[in-house]
């Protein structure tokens, strides 16, 4: 590929990050069903300290996450993420260990490492999909 | 000879003494295996001197084995960049009185290796010249006329085609200190220089070297290489509008505009 290309890519990608990264943020802040709210609930005579409303209510997160349509979301933001910031790397490393070996080593393995990372990634969205963790 | 034991010599051709300045300048022969030091010379200022004066004063009569390199002595050649207190400036063009310092100090430009002293090793600017083959490239071996350019297709240009090859905004570029390889600001302008000329038809031999992992993409815009341009070239623009050229050479393949020819002329002898 071109570096022209590439960093088109690169900026694209980093502009993509802000839009799905602000859906992510909303999606937590805006769209909850009510404000997180921590009461005391009591049961029997022991009383503990639970959060009955609000993003953080756990059936409401698993609800959200094993929607298929922010599972994609998260999913695209994973995508957007990992090559911004490996590509980011990959520059960086070049313009300080300069020379086509170095750069065919780097480019190797960063392609590597970010293959891990999304793989690794997309693992924890797909099975917050199912409903576990 | 330190400056203090030294007769005061006035030089013909400048105003009367003023004061007398100290320069510190780093002084390195990589020949002898010593590290860089800066020595200091005290130096009478007469009105008009500039920094390059000084150091051919300080060469003719304080310190002999002082390297330099100079030629025009008035800012044509671009042999005598150098940076003054801390600042790459062409030393015949920078008055000593307008620094308005008693210490001046000077150090040959970054990024280069040294020869010796205030000398620069520039072969890595012209190879880098070189590689974006700063040449009208077209198809035809001998064009039979000339290639027709108006005003207005000139000026899309020629503020780059002032570069006096200096190596200035080179010594200044962040990128190029930290990546070797990096064309650098001059190379990059030259290159639009040619691109945007319509009288060339080589965008696509220079395609490889300008978008390559060491070219335009990896200028992060500091701007210090049209700050210190001292021909008022911005090659930070030039790098600019190249990346425009190739991001849109990504979706359209750009093409060159081309150029008409004048009329097939012949020679006085008759002989085309
Ligand atoms: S662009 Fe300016 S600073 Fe750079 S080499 Fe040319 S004249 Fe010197
Ligand atoms: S000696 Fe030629 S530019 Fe300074």
């Amino acid at each position: 590929m071109r570096e022209s290309q590439l960093m088109f890519l690169q900026y694209l990608t980093g502009l993509l990050v802000v839009v799905f990264g602000s859906f992510h943020f909303l999606l937590i802040s805006v769209l909850s069903p009510s404000p997180d709210k921590i009461l005391y609930a009591y049961s029997g005579t022991s009383g503990a300290h639970v959060l009955v409303g609000g993003t953080l209510f756990y059936s409401w997160v698993r609800a959200v996450y094993s929607s298929l349509i922010w599972g994609s979301v998260l999913e695209l933001l994973l995508t957007f993420l990992v090559f911004h910031v490996f590509n980011g790397f990959r520059v960086v490393l070049s313009e300080i260990f300069p020379g086509t070996r170095a750069d065919k080593i780097i480019t190797y393995a960063l392609v590597i490492v970010a293959l891990v990372v999304f793989i690794w990634g997309s693992r924890t969205v797909v099975l917050a999909l199912n409903g576990g963790f | 000879m330190e400056g203090s034991d030294m007769q005061e010599i006035v030089l013909k051709g400048f105003g009367e003494v003023v004061k007398t300045i100290t320069f510190r300048i780093r002084r390195y022969d990589p020949e002898n295996k010593e590290l860089p030091k800066y020595m200091e010379y005290k130096v009478p200022i007469q009105k008009g001197m500039t920094v390059l004066d000084s150091i051919l004063y300080i060469k003719e009569h304080l310190d002999h084995s002082l390297a330099a390199r100079y030629s025009c002595r008035m800012g044509i050649c671009g042999s005598c960049g150098m940076i003054i207190n801390g600042k790459e400036k062409l030393a015949c063009q920078t008055q000593v009185l307008e620094l308005g310092k008693n210490l001046i100090k000077v150090d040959p430009m970054g990024n280069y290796e040294i020869t010796k002293d205030l000398v620069p090793d520039v072969s890595k600017l012209f190879r880098n010249h070189e590689t974006v083959k700063p040449f009208i490239i077209r198809e035809e071996e001998e064009p039979k006329s000339e290639f027709l350019q108006t005003p207005e297709q000139r000026e899309e240009f020629a503020m780059f085609t002032d570069c006096i090859l200096c190596g200035m905004c080179l010594s200044a570029c962040p990128t190029s200190a930290s990546d070797e390889l990096y064309l650098g600001p001059q190379a990059l302008a030259q290159g639009y220089r040619y691109i945007a000329d319509n009288r060339d038809l080589g965008f696509n031999e220079r395609l490889n070297a300008l978008d390559s992992k060491h070219g335009v993409w990896r200028c992060h815009f500091s701007g210090a290489c049209s700050e210190v341009c001292p021909k008022g070239v911005d090659p930070a623009l030039a790098i600019q509008l190249l990346r425009q050229v190739l991001t849109t050479n990504v979706f359209v393949k750009f093409k060159q505009k081309g150029t008409t020819k004048a009329p097939e002329r012949k020679s006085v002898s008759g002989v085309s």
